[in-house]
């Protein structure tokens, strides 16, 4: 079982996400004010806050994937804590030098950093750039190794094709791969590819940035590497998220634990292999990428959502149509969050259309998708589990009234936040500007909307960060008796 | 494996070579779109004066500028425009026009300058004299500089791709692959390339090499890096995989 | 508009999917013991996918071949323009694009002919979005330093279009932007 070690690392990371949430969400409500004309900054600070919400959003929402997957998978295997602990400390260390490059140093060339502008940024200091790249190397480092020796943990127990449940797809298996561990598996592969994607544009741009204009990149190379990273990373971190649904869904709507099928084992293989040719969708309107690549990116994106909605939401459905099952706040945050995820999936095929690309992309329909599926999707994933793990030693998972209203102000305030992102995509409002221009019309009037609703969705994770990590602190407080 | 080896040396190398050209990135678009000079052309083995236009709108143009008495680049640059020209297979239309931009130049020395490279009797290929080179020069953006001294034209090597209308398609400088000869070959067929790449320092990473045969694009070496965070998972997962098994048999 | 029919049939979807939701939602707290889920699951889950797959494969062959790469690719184009994106300016041009002496002039374009856009970049990339005078996002590709991408495209009305930087380029990404005209 769970080490008290364990559980209070776990506290300590959720604490730490939760305050980083906050201070993001607050950067993004900013952010959407001044693009309101609400408040007036100048145009550096804005892309820094920008580069701050960012990469901070992406860093927390993943370590929280990677904070529950280790947790529950102790379950399983015994996990490393000292890695654990040293991710901690590299990723608070990481999180710090990022901070200190963006609003220190004024480094402002968004999170995916595409090359070649932070060589070219004349906004920021000359060690903003090397610096911001060296906090990503200490990030990449701390949660390469942990995704490693997690791989490597659960290898001590399983062989790599039990792993990904190779045995299910004939029939009667021996050996059984609990879904948990096969989509944590498959997860953890992307993971690792991303960062090693990562390490690589890292190194290319050390390698230039040292070579004194000897050596210049190929911007097109760098950009594939960069959403390899950006794309994939993102997209893993929700899938992090849907193993602990696996792992809890049932279990704590009193229900039998789903048990790995044929069908799980193939569409969660499947998805191996999609997610990782998913991100030539980035690269549509670079017409030199060859127009084959072009066609793989728009058939695997699309073939992604068939494994996931096709087995996972089904299996969802399926718990939960016609069966009594014990509703509290948990379950009922996964069942919200897999609606999100839905959502913005359907926003994301229709973007990942190459023909619909043509006048979406760069727009605010893509802030509008990805936010769905994590401002309502990844984030209630992790509330969930968060919430289930500060109490599943007090066993009070009834709903209040004041669940209920905490959870409508969340979903007023995601739903008018969001809504005002689809309708600035549709009326061709480009994202990351920092003001907008005059002709157009809706832009700064959307901007003001979804700020007000951003608001919303702050008060309802305040309530959510106060109640969470009061019990955190408590278990972090908690001596072994 | 060892294949893969040869294959990324060879680029090296020729990435090297490209990085010595040095060229301004954009060079190659200027004039593009621009009409040619119709100047009055003296053919070799052929009597009659006839105007550029007559050429063009026959077939399609490749136009290579060159002079008989260079030590420099000229024959290289045949040769190797020669050469390629072979390897294409397409069934696209098109002519060589070798022109000289040396005024000492006359019919009996280009006509010298076609048997040495065994093209007098090439059907594609026409060589000629002009007297109106300035005017030619200045429509495709050419400025050789006479070099006093060493007596030669010191010039870059330039093809010109010119389409049935008499616009300027493509031009490519320097001494380039028949990859390049081939996307030429394509433009002045007016067939659409959505994206082509500039002339860069090093294309040691660049992703895509342009195939105009067949329209698409051939993996590079950048490809090979693309693929590599997947590889190296590959082989972490591998390597993890082997060690842990050694340790859950002994347990 | 294309994008006003992308956003009516993502909210349709979105409605549909929720409605779902709910309705599954509501029906586990029916006060019927006996109740016990989804009879023949695995046969409804095979239609389920069959049917999303039919559906993608459809939306798939309809929409490819009408992907930018595709559209004009057999036409002549009666202009070419060169394009040169730079922080922070458009340099718009009939001729060539020095690339060590960028000038840019005023473009005229004619309407309902093929018009071909020649991008690239000096610098960092940048975006090139043609906006139309209602300010309605037409098309566009992306300005990449070292390669150059062709933008083909028919403007079927005269009036004043504008170009956005789509792609971040520093801070002055939003006031990126230049004219032309159609007549």
């Amino acid at each position: 079982m769970e080490s008290l070690n364990l559980k209070k690392i776990t506290s300590l990371w959720i604490i730490t996400i939760l305050v980083l949430f906050v201070v993001a969400i607050v950067l993004g409500i900013v952010m959407r004010l001044n693009q309101g004309e609400v408040i007036k900054l100048e145009p550096l600070a804005f892309y820094t806050n920008m580069t701050t919400h960012g990469i901070t959003m992406i860093g927390i929402w993943f370590v929280a994937g990677m904070v529950s997957v280790n947790y529950l998978m102790e379950r399983y295997v015994k996990t490393s804590y000292s890695i654990n602990l040293f991710a901690f400390v590299l990723t608070v260390i990481g999180v710090v030098i990022l901070w200190t490059c963006t609003y220190i140093g004024n480094f402002s060339s968004g999170w995916t950093f595409l090359y070649p502008l932070p060589l070219k940024d004349s906004g920021s200091a000359p060690w903003a750039t090397p610096m911001y790249l060296v906090a990503l190397t200490i990030l990449g480092i701390a949660w390469l190794v942990w995704s490693v020796s997690l791989m490597a943990q659960v290898l001590k127990k399983y062989s790599f094709s039990q792993l990904l449940a190779w045995q299910h797809l004939k029939s009667n298996p021996k050996v059984e791969t609990p879904p948990f561990i096969l989509i944590s598996t498959v997860t953890l592969i992307g993971v690792i590819a991303s960062l090693i994607a990562a390490v690589i544009v890292i190194v290319l741009y050390f390698a230039e940035y040292f070579s004194n204009g000897n050596f210049v990149n190929d911007a097109l190379l760098m950009k594939n590497l960069t959403y390899f990273f950006g794309h994939t990373i993102a997209n893993e971190m929700l899938y992090l998220g849907v193993a602990v649904i696996y792992e809890i869904f049932a279990e704590v709507s009193g229900r039998p634990k789903w048990k790995t099928t044929w069908y799980v084992a193939l569409a969660w293989n499947c998805s191996l292999v999609f997610i990782l040719t998913a991100f030539f969708h980035h690269l549509y309107m670079d017409f030199v990428q060859p127009e084959g690549l072009q066609i793989i990116g728009q058939l695997a994106s699309y073939l992604a959502s068939i494994p996931a909605v096709g087995v996972t939401v089904f299996t969802i459905i399926l718990a939960v149509y016609r069966v009594r099952i014990k509703w509290s706040i948990v379950n009922l945050l996964f069942f919200i969050g897999v609606i999100g995820w839905v959502i913005g999936g359907l926003g994301a095929v229709i973007d990942a259309t190459i023909s619909n690309n043509v006048v979406l992309h760069n727009t605010l329909w893509v802030p509008a998708h990805f936010h769905t599926y994590n401002a309502m999707g990844n984030v209630l994933f992790s509330l969930a589990f968060f919430y289930w793990f500060s109490t599943q030693h007090i066993k009070i998972l009834v709903i209040s009234n004041q669940t209920l209203y905490t959870m409508g102000l969340l979903l007023i305030g995601g739903i008018g936040f969001l809504i005002a992102f689809y309708m600035g995509g549709a009326d061709s409002v480009p994202r990351r500007y920092s003001t907008y221009p005059s002709g157009l019309a809706s832009a700064s009037y959307l901007a003001k909307i979804g700020a007000s609703f951003a608001m919303l969705y702050l008060g309802a994770v305040l309530i959510f960060f106060y109640n969470i990590s009061k019990r955190c602190f408590g278990i972090l407080y908690s001596s072994p008796y | 494996m060892f294949r893969n080896f040869i294959f990324v040396a060879i680029l090296a190398i020729q990435s090297t070579i490209n990085a010595q050209h040095n060229i301004s990135t954009l060079d190659e678009e200027k004039n593009i779109y621009e009409k040619i000079s119709n100047v009055p052309l003296k053919i070799v083995n052929r009597d009659d004066v006839r105007k550029f236009e007559l050429l063009y709108k026959e077939k399609p143009v490749i136009l290579a500028l060159v002079f008989t008495q260079c030590s420099g680049i000229c024959n290289p640059f045949l040769i190797q425009l020669k050469n390629s020209l072979q390897f294409i297979k397409t069934d696209k239309n098109y002519q060589i026009l070798v022109l000289s931009f040396d005024s000492r130049d006359n019919l009996e020395s280009m006509s010298k300058l076609a048997k040495r490279f065994e093209l007098d009797n090439a059907i594609n290929w026409k060589f000629a004299i002009t007297d109106s080179i300035q005017a030619l020069n200045n429509s495709v953006g050419f400025s050789p500089l006479w070099d006093s001294i060493r007596k030669q034209f010191d010039h870059e090597a330039l093809l010109v791709g010119i389409n049935q209308e008499g616009y300027i398609a493509k031009k490519l400088i320097g001494v380039r692959s028949h990859y390049d000869l081939e996307l030429m070959i394509r433009s002045i067929n007016h067939i659409y390339t959505p994206s082509y790449k500039l002339p860069a320092k090093n294309s040691l990473f660049s992703c895509f090499n342009y195939d105009p045969l067949t329209g698409k694009n051939t993996p590079g070496t950048g490809l090979l890096i693309i693929v590599l965070p997947a590889f190296i998972t590959a082989i972490i997962i591998l390597f993890v995989a082997l060690i842990s098994r050694t340790k859950r048999l002994s347990s | 508009m294309q994008q006003d029919s992308i956003l009516h049939f993502f909210l349709i979807l979105a409605a549909i999917s929720t409605i779902v939701f709910v309705f599954v939602f509501f029906s586990s707290w029916q006060d019927d013991t006996n109740n016990e889920g989804v009879k023949n699951a695995l046969r409804k889950r095979f239609w389920f996918i069959l049917i999303l797959l039919v559906s993608l494969g459809i939306f798939a062959s309809v929409t490819i071949p009408k992907s930018p790469y595709f559209l004009f690719a057999d036409e002549v184009p009666s202009k070419i323009i060169h394009v040169s994106a730079m922080q922070y300016a458009f340099l718009l041009s009939e001729k060539n694009i020095d690339a060590k002496n960028p000038v840019g002039e005023s473009i005229i374009l004619p309407s309902n002919r093929l018009v071909e856009f020649r991008v690239t970049s000096l610098d960092v990339n940048h975006g090139f979005a043609i906006y139309n005078s209602e300010m309605q996002l037409i098309t566009q590709t992306q300005a990449m330093p070292g390669y150059v991408n062709s933008l083909r495209y028919k403007f079927d009305k005269p009036g004043k279009y504008q170009v956005l930087c789509l792609e971040l380029c520093g801070v002055g990404h939003p006031v990126m932007q230049s004219t032309f005209k159609v007549q």
